[in-house]
């Protein structure tokens, strides 16, 4: 039963009443609880999603507040997860939500995210979302990818082995040059909301719409509409030939 | 032989364009290709290394020959933060 909370969301029709209780029906799993996760959580907990985890083993630093709205100064030294647990949890008792002080690793993933209906970006480390990718491969569950910088931001929701993959695109990236990214402090929310979008059309069963970039300085927001690469280490079916 | 490239995201307002026409020369390869960009347009110079380019939908690596009518795009790097 879809309580009044809802009422305005289930007046959208892509939604719609019976998407509503579709997604009380769906468990995300949510890796990174920093800017980016900790929106994405804070949104999906609203919108109604069943159940929701949240991993991530750092800790709130001062140096996240400008980019995060869930944490406060009486939360520097505490779990990023355990905080957002308790305080999402309170904000919609309807749902589930599970903060996991937990680092991720290629040992623990599967356990993290065996029953998950989309695993949700919130880290900021490529070789974590080429884990992530892995993982979403070998067990057919849908992730949705995104990653800020500066003033721009990218998306892209993973079907796999329908859409390309994350390796299909990051195949031209080096290895982390391990300095502090810098990031402007409204894009996480707003590359969030995509984000949350993207993964609410894959709970609902639709086609993600590529991979979105967003420059907010510049106001440009571009859609790529891009085909899987056939030689993909990770998603393709061709070896290629040198 | 002139190639059509469409450019995503800041190259726009670097470029003032949607696509820019290049000339290059036969048996080029993708990364041929961004060198040429990056002389004319210098102020995507940071980028060069981790462009990411695609020939035909297909995000490919920079080794990869081009052929006149091949639809090339170039955006930003794969962004990481979180």
């Amino acid at each position: 039963m879809i309580t009044d909370r809802y009422r305005r969301q289930t007046l959208v029709k892509e939604l719609g009443q019976k998407g509503q209780e579709q997604l009380a029906t769906k468990h995300a799993v949510i890796i990174g609880g920093g800017g980016l996760g900790s929106h994405s959580a804070n949104m999906l907990v609203r919108m109604g999603i069943g159940s929701i985890d949240i991993i991530d083993d750092d800790i709130v630093d001062i140096t996240n507040l400008h980019r995060t709205s869930i944490f406060t100064e009486h939360d520097i030294g505490k779990s990023k997860t355990l905080i957002l647990g308790e305080r999402l949890q309170s904000v919609n008792t309807k749902v589930r939500v599970r903060g996991i002080n937990q680092k991720v690793t290629s040992e623990n993933i599967w356990s993290f995210v065996q029953h998950a209906d989309v695993i949700v970006d919130g880290t900021d480390s490529i070789p974590l979302r080429l884990l992530i990718n892995d993982i979403s491969l070998q067990h057919n569950i849908p992730w949705v990818y995104a990653g800020v910088l500066e003033t721009v931001g990218m998306v892209m929701g993973v079907l796999p082995k329908k859409t390309s993959c994350f390796q299909c695109i990051a195949q031209n990236i080096p290895a982390s040059r391990n300095q502090e990214t810098p990031v402007l402090g409204n894009l996480p929310a707003i590359i969030a909301a995509i984000q949350c979008t993207e993964t609410i059309k894959i709970l609902r069963g639709r086609q993600p719409a590529g991979l979105l970039i967003y420059d907010i300085w510049n106001q440009c927001f571009d859609v790529m509409n891009i085909k899987r690469n056939p030689y993909c280490p990770m998603c393709g079916k061709k070896k290629k030939i040198n | 032989m002139k190639i059509t490239i469409r450019v995503f995201g800041r190259y726009k307002d670097i470029t003032k364009k949607d696509t820019i026409q290049l000339n290059i020369g036969e048996g080029n390869t993708l990364g041929d290709v961004i060198e040429c960009f990056v002389k004319q347009y210098p102020a995507t110079e940071k980028d060069k290394s981790r462009m990411m380019a695609s020939k035909n939908k297909m995000y490919a690596s920079f080794d990869t020959p081009i052929t006149e009518g091949d639809e090339i795009t170039l955006s930003p790097p794969v962004v990481s933060g979180g």
